[in-house]
């Protein structure tokens, strides 16, 4: 016994014939075996897998729930911060440039019906805002300010059948008076352009500043179609506004005018902005110096 | 208490009309809720109470838009005591048929509002009024009709809005 312990001590190389048939026979039994007794497993776990895997169902489908909602909060956040910044550009770049001063005000409620096109701002005149102020965003003009309260303002907007703004298109020079269309938030209409001049596609319509309450070259939107007024005398045009006055959620009111500053480049200036003081010239009397 | 749940109703209508309705326009019109209960409990409970819900709900908008006070709550006092008239007429278990009213009675409303606003000097156009605002705004309500009515008539039978009439 002692010496067939001593033959299969661990670290010999070679099995004995003997082992070497049983291991050969025993293998495929060996193998079969084992297979079986991982199905096996499998099969005594199911149960528990599946009432594991119902919780774990349940852990993740929370897990996606709560990621959706942060996926969706950030989309708004980054929304947000896009607007923001763009509304800060504004006010750090064009605003100085053509001698604005603004202050920032976010829509909290429109008009309930569908004649007018009013908005509500969280801005009054603890804030400073007065009546007739001009709000703007970094697209062009919104509209006039037309009753405050200590913390909100009515905004009457561009679209307003009750409102009226003079203006003149660009290139030609042609004044008129661009009023509202219902509260119909794609179009307002240029109305008494002289016969004249020539009015086509795509000019674009700016703030004149005739008697008006409105600083003069503040954009306002580009000409879709014009004709013949049904008098006869004068010609009118269909504007589509630069301002999406559907999505309009940040406004900034022209609280006061200062000297242009020297500020960046007039050409570099964003669209419709950039053009518009370009193209108004010396006339708008909003040309950087 | 009826009356305090329709207030309560209707001001809540206001203030979806005021914000959240703004972010889903079609056609760039948002649906008129406060006609849509106007014209529910008129068609429920007859001519004086539309008359009367029309007037309180008319005010609530005047307030809310700031200028001409009065002209909402004339117009939906008239609707209001209009559909009043059909209801002892009509079967008021059908949706489609309130569809239908609803219709009528928010193309009304806008029609009466469009005559006022003439005569308050702001002209708009007819044929901008009827494709941009009327017609629109009548059919974006009434197409909501559905979604709501089934639940006010029930609350009326034995809900918060039981009860005798205001």
């Amino acid at each position: 016994m002692l010496a067939l312990m001593n033959y299969t001590e661990s670290g010999r190389v070679r099995v004995s014939p003997m082992e070497s048939v049983l291991r050969d026979i025993l293998a495929p039994v060996q193998g079969l075996t084992m297979s079986l007794g991982h199905r096996l497993r499998g099969l005594v776990s199911f149960p528990f897998t599946l009432y594991n895997a119902a919780e774990e169902n349940q852990l993740m489908k929370k897990k996606v729930d709560d990621l959706e909602k942060t996926v969706r909060q950030n989309n708004e956040i980054s929304s947000e911060n896009e607007r923001l910044k763009k509304l800060l550009d504004f006010k750090t770049t064009v605003a100085p440039a053509v001698g604005f001063e603004v202050a920032g005000a976010a829509v909290i409620g429109r008009d309930p019906g569908n004649w007018f096109g009013i908005i509500t701002i969280n801005k009054g005149t603890s804030q400073g805002l007065r009546p007739n102020m001009t709000v703007i965003n970094e697209q062009g003009l919104v509209g006039r300010i037309t009753s405050v309260s200590g913390n909100t303002s009515e905004v009457l907007l561009i679209t307003d059948p009750r409102s009226g703004v003079s203006a003149l298109i660009q290139e030609t020079r042609a004044p008129g008076m661009v009023e509202g269309v219902a509260s119909f938030p794609g179009q307002v209409r240029m109305v008494h352009i002289p016969v004249e001049t020539e009015t086509s596609k795509e000019q674009v319509v700016v703030t004149s500043g005739f008697g008006s309450m409105y600083p003069k070259g503040i954009p306002i939107g580009w000409v879709q179609d014009s004709g013949r007024e049904p008098s006869g005398l004068f010609n009118s045009a269909m504007i589509v506004p630069f301002v999406d006055f559907n999505r309009i959620e940040e406004v900034l009111v022209v609280t006061g005018s200062a000297a242009a500053q020297a500020g960046p480049d007039i050409a570099r200036l964003p669209h419709p902005w950039g053009e518009g003081i370009l193209n108004a010239g010396e006339e708008t009397g909003l040309v950087v110096q | 208490m009826r009356l305090l749940f329709l207030l309560l109703l209707m001001g809540l209508a206001i203030f979806f009309q005021v914000t959240l309705l703004n972010f889903f326009p079609v056609f760039g019109v948002k649906p008129d809720l406060v006609l849509m209960i106007v014209v529910f409990n008129s068609f429920l409970k007859g001519s004086r109470e539309g008359a009367l819900t029309g007037l309180l709900g008319g005010i609530f908008i005047d307030l809310a838009t700031g200028s001409y006070i009065g002209m909402n709550a004339l117009a939906l006092m008239i609707v209001g005591y209009l559909v009043g008239f059909t209801e002892s007429k009509i079967y008021k278990d059908s949706a489609i048929i309130i569809v239908f009213l609803v219709w009528m009675a928010s193309f009304l409303d806008q029609l009466i509002t469009y005559i006022l606003l003439y005569f308050m000097n702001v002209q708009i156009s007819p044929g901008v009024a009827l494709l941009r605002v009327m017609l629109p705004t009548a059919t974006y309500t009434a197409a909501l009709v559905p979604f709501f009515y089934h639940r006010f008539y029930s609350s009326n039978q034995d809900g918060f809005l039981r009860g005798k009439n205001i």
